[in-house]
């Protein structure tokens, strides 16, 4: 009999509205801050290197890469990227894959200044929260078969 | 203590309480269910909410932030929001006092976003804290200081969850009546079977062994019915073969003393011419004569009596009625054994009763041959009547039945002790009185009272005259 | 004393009774079945018939009818007792008395005698009551000027009846005057015998008129 009422009354209570709890899990906090940003560069020795701008912000891929074009401001690196005059990259982000409309040809840059867009798009994408394993497309503006791979910045490793 | 009711009420009650409670149950778990996912889900919205917000602002933040920067992000995020770095604090509304210390512990110690449900002015609210982080380019977290706390009001979710109690509320009370309904119903095709069991059983018990029930299913109600059936037919074979059994020893005691008779006729019919030769025999011939005529005498009453208990086992003895003057009658039996100066008889004039004058005859012999043989005189006859009945007490002064002997006085052939064996009579007197007795409908009782056995022989006055 | 012929299939319970009522001053011829009883009763013209009920061949009753027809000579049946089936039966046949096997001799002497005996001392002459007229001394019944056959036992009944014109007699008084029983007698003879005596000298024996019913006590002689 005892059990009854105990059914009974658990049953009654789940009924009451919304009960207080403790401190529950929320899920993963917020992220994207940074004092600056990132942009990749080539030293002397052809080796791709990371160059912190203390921009305050973290900013936006586009901003990122705006940047990237207009050039290096330390002379020890240069970039492998032609100046552009329209310095606009247009970026679709979707999950596992960030795709980059870029103002130039494949004959405006070489490996290693693809390397450049890839690192520094990722390293903006992974500050702000996003995965590491996130592939990198960059397409050009004349047709070419480079516009179609899906890259990974080499210094920037999956896990 | 449910069991003092019947067994309808009973199953009523439970089947209905039963019926009631699991639809309440239903009703109310899966109002809780419904209610406890609302939560959840308002819940996680507000949070993705808060953290959408806050990342689609972060790229723009400038850090380490000033108070514009954390009076943007609060703006951002909207609603009853603070936002807090080091000393800097941005907050808006005043519920933002609602915030817990444990919530504040909690968003420092785990630096995860963090949720917790309180009740405050009557109102149930949900809190959320969490950290900004920063994301190393490895991939490493650390929170920047900055959190942002989040109060949200919850009466619109609370509201929602009453109404679904209400309606939870409002299905268990349509269930109950239709729970009494469906008891009724299967009380009903309990009890049905077991009423009919219980009527079988009761004329069973009455005497009326051709008594069934028909067994409707295959159920253990129906197994029982069935046990009941076979039990009733075998106590009705036995019945049967003892009652044939019976008859069959009770037709041949009649037989026997039908046979019997004929050759007593002729005993009987040469005595006479014994007892007149007896004279001129010598001694030990004429006492011999003497224990021939007498047995014969004994063998003839027992023969008789026998005779006449025969006809009351096969209930072919018959009253012969007619108006009878009880003082008369009991006087002329008393006149025609020559005992009416050993008896004291006490009876009123004029008592006319419809009776069988033989059937008496025979009972008032009985009981006074009985009281002068075993008791001490004064042997006392008494008379009186009432409007219904008239009575007929028998006493005498002797020692009395002994209480063992009591229950067993009417029996056939009872003797109360072997002594007695030898007594003249057949041992059927007693048992025939009584018989007489009953077949006028009346009744025959032996007791004793202060310094003597009592018989009273009770008639009716009102039996319907035959003849 | 009288030529009494014994009915009786059983051989040693006729003996038996034959020796008996000889000793009773009986001149006792007997018989072993219906038809020889018949035939002896026939030839010997007995005083008395004492007849077995329960005979091989014709029955006891039959035998009783036959012999009613035949003539005046009275009948006591012989019967086991309680066998009211016999008794009735027998009554309704024109028996006189009966008396219960096993009997005594001394007890069916003594009916015998009582069936027997006639006129009982009442001779004060001639009666006449409208067509019927009782000779008390030549116990003689006339009906219209016509003799009318009676049983010694009607002609007691009648000659008691008679005696006392609208007096009413019990059943039990008329059993002691005329059968001579003790006061446990059977009131269906008295009302057997009422019956034939009714069939013979009434014009209507369903409304009779010298043989009256008073209901709840007896019988009376009328007309009064």
């Amino acid at each position: 009999m005892n059990r009854i009422w105990l059914v009974l009354a658990a049953v009654l209570l789940v009924g009451c509205g919304v009960q207080p709890s403790g401190v529950t899990d929320g899920g993963e906090a917020p992220t994207g801050l940074a004092p600056g940003v990132t942009l990749y560069f080539v030293d002397a020795d052809e080796q791709l290197t990371p160059e912190p701008r203390p921009s305050q912000r973290l900013g936006t891929i586009e901003d990122a890469l705006s940047l990237l074009m207009s050039g290096t401001s330390n002379s020890p690196l240069h970039t492998e990227i032609r100046a552009s005059s329209v310095p606009r990259v247009n970026v679709t982000r979707s999950p596992g894959l960030i795709q980059l409309d870029v103002p130039l040809s494949i004959y405006e840059v070489t490996p290693l200044g693809i390397d450049q867009i890839v690192c520094t798009a990722l390293a903006v994408h992974v500050q702000s929260g996003g995965p590491r394993d996130t592939r990198v497309q960059v397409r050009f503006t004349l047709p070419t078969a480079e516009s179609a791979k899906l890259r990974t910045c080499p210094l920037i490793k999956a896990s | 203590m449910i069991r003092r009711f019947g067994l309808r009420t009973r199953l009523l009650v439970v089947f209905a309480l039963v019926t009631a409670l699991g639809a309440t149950a239903a009703a109310w778990s899966s109002a809780g269910t419904a209610s406890i996912a609302l939560v959840d889900s308002t819940q996680r919205r507000l949070t993705e909410t808060t953290v959408n917000q806050i990342t689609a602002h972060t790229p723009e933040l400038i850090y380490p932030p000033d108070q514009a920067a954390l009076d943007r992000l609060r703006a951002a995020v909207g609603g009853d929001t603070a936002v807090v770095y080091k000393n800097l604090r941005s907050a808006d509304g005043t519920d933002v006092g609602l915030i817990t210390d444990a919530l504040r512990d909690a968003v420092r110690a785990r630096n995860r976003l963090v949720a917790q449900r309180i009740t405050a002015n009557d109102k149930p609210w949900l809190l959320t804290g969490t950290p900004i982080m920063i994301t190393a380019l490895d991939g490493a977290r650390t929170p920047s200081g900055i959190e942002v706390y989040s109060v949200h009001d919850l009466s619109g979710v609370e509201q929602q969850i009453s109404d679904l109690t209400r309606s939870a509320a409002v299905t268990s009370a349509l269930a109950l009546p239709l729970a009494a309904i469906l008891a009724l119903v299967a009380a009903g095709s309990v009890l049905r079977p077991v009423r009919k069991l219980r009527d079988t059983a009761r004329r069973l018990a009455a005497g009326d062994l051709d008594a069934r029930s028909q067994p409707q299913g295959a159920d253990e109600l129906a197994e029982l019915t069935v046990t009941i059936n076979e039990m009733a037919e075998s106590v009705q074979t036995s019945m049967a073969a003892m009652q044939r059994m019976q008859a069959d020893a009770r037709r041949f005691a009649a037989d026997v003393s039908h046979e019997l008779r004929t050759p007593l006729s002729t005993l009987t019919a040469v005595m006479e011419v014994l007892e007149g030769a007896a004279d001129r025999m010598d001694a030990d011939a004429k006492e011999s004569a003497q224990l021939a005529i007498t047995e014969t005498g004994r063998l003839v009453q027992l023969v008789e009596d026998l005779m006449e208990v025969s006809r009351f086992d096969a209930g072919t003895a018959h009253l012969r009625v007619e108006q009878v003057d009880v003082a008369g009658a009991v006087r002329d039996c008393l006149r025609a054994r020559g005992w009416l100066d050993r008896v004291d008889l006490v009876a009123p004039d004029a008592i006319t009763v419809p009776l069988d004058r033989r059937r008496l005859d025979v009972i008032v012999a009985n009981l006074v041959g009985n009281a002068l043989r075993h008791g001490r005189p004064p042997v006392r006859v008494r008379l009186s009547a009432s409007a219904e009945q008239v009575r007929i007490t028998v006493s005498d002064h002797g020692p009395g039945l002994p209480e063992h002997v009591l229950p067993h006085v009417f029996d056939r052939f009872y003797k109360a002790d072997a002594a007695r064996t030898r007594t003249p009579g057949s041992g059927l007197g007693l048992a025939i009185a009584l018989e007489n007795a009953r077949l006028h409908g009346g009744d025959l009782m032996a007791g004793n009272v202060a310094g003597g056995a009592r018989f009273v022989l009770l008639l009716p006055r009102d039996l319907e005259e035959t003849s | 004393m009288a030529a009494i012929l014994l009915i009786e299939d059983d051989p040693l319970v006729r003996r038996g009774l034959q020796l008996a009522l000889a000793r009773h001053g009986h001149d006792v011829r007997t018989a072993e079945t219906g038809e020889d009883g018949l035939r002896e009763f026939h030839s010997a013209t007995p005083d008395l018939v004492v007849l077995d009920l329960m005979l091989p061949g014709i029955d006891g009753i039959e035998v009783c009818r036959r012999i009613r027809q035949a003539g005046t000579a009275p009948v006591v049946m012989l019967t086991a007792r309680g066998d009211d089936f016999d008794i009735v039966g027998g009554l309704a046949a024109g028996a006189d008395d009966y008396v219960v096997k096993p009997v005594q001799p001394t007890v069916l002497d003594a009916r015998i005698r009582a069936v027997l005996r006639r006129g009982n001392g009442v001779t004060d002459g001639v009666r006449a009551h409208r067509d019927l007229r009782i000779d008390t001394v030549a116990l003689t019944v006339t009906l219209h000027g016509e003799q009318v056959m009676l049983t010694p036992t009607e002609l007691r009944l009648l000659l008691t009846l008679s005696r006392a014109p609208g007096r009413v007699f019990s059943r039990q008084q008329l059993l002691e005057e005329v059968w001579e029983h003790d006061y446990l007698g059977d009131s269906r003879l008295v009302d057997n015998c009422v019956q034939r005596l009714r069939a013979k000298i009434e014009a209507s024996p369903a409304s009779p008129e010298y043989v009256q019913t008073v209901r709840g006590f007896g019988y009376r002689f009328g007309p009064v």
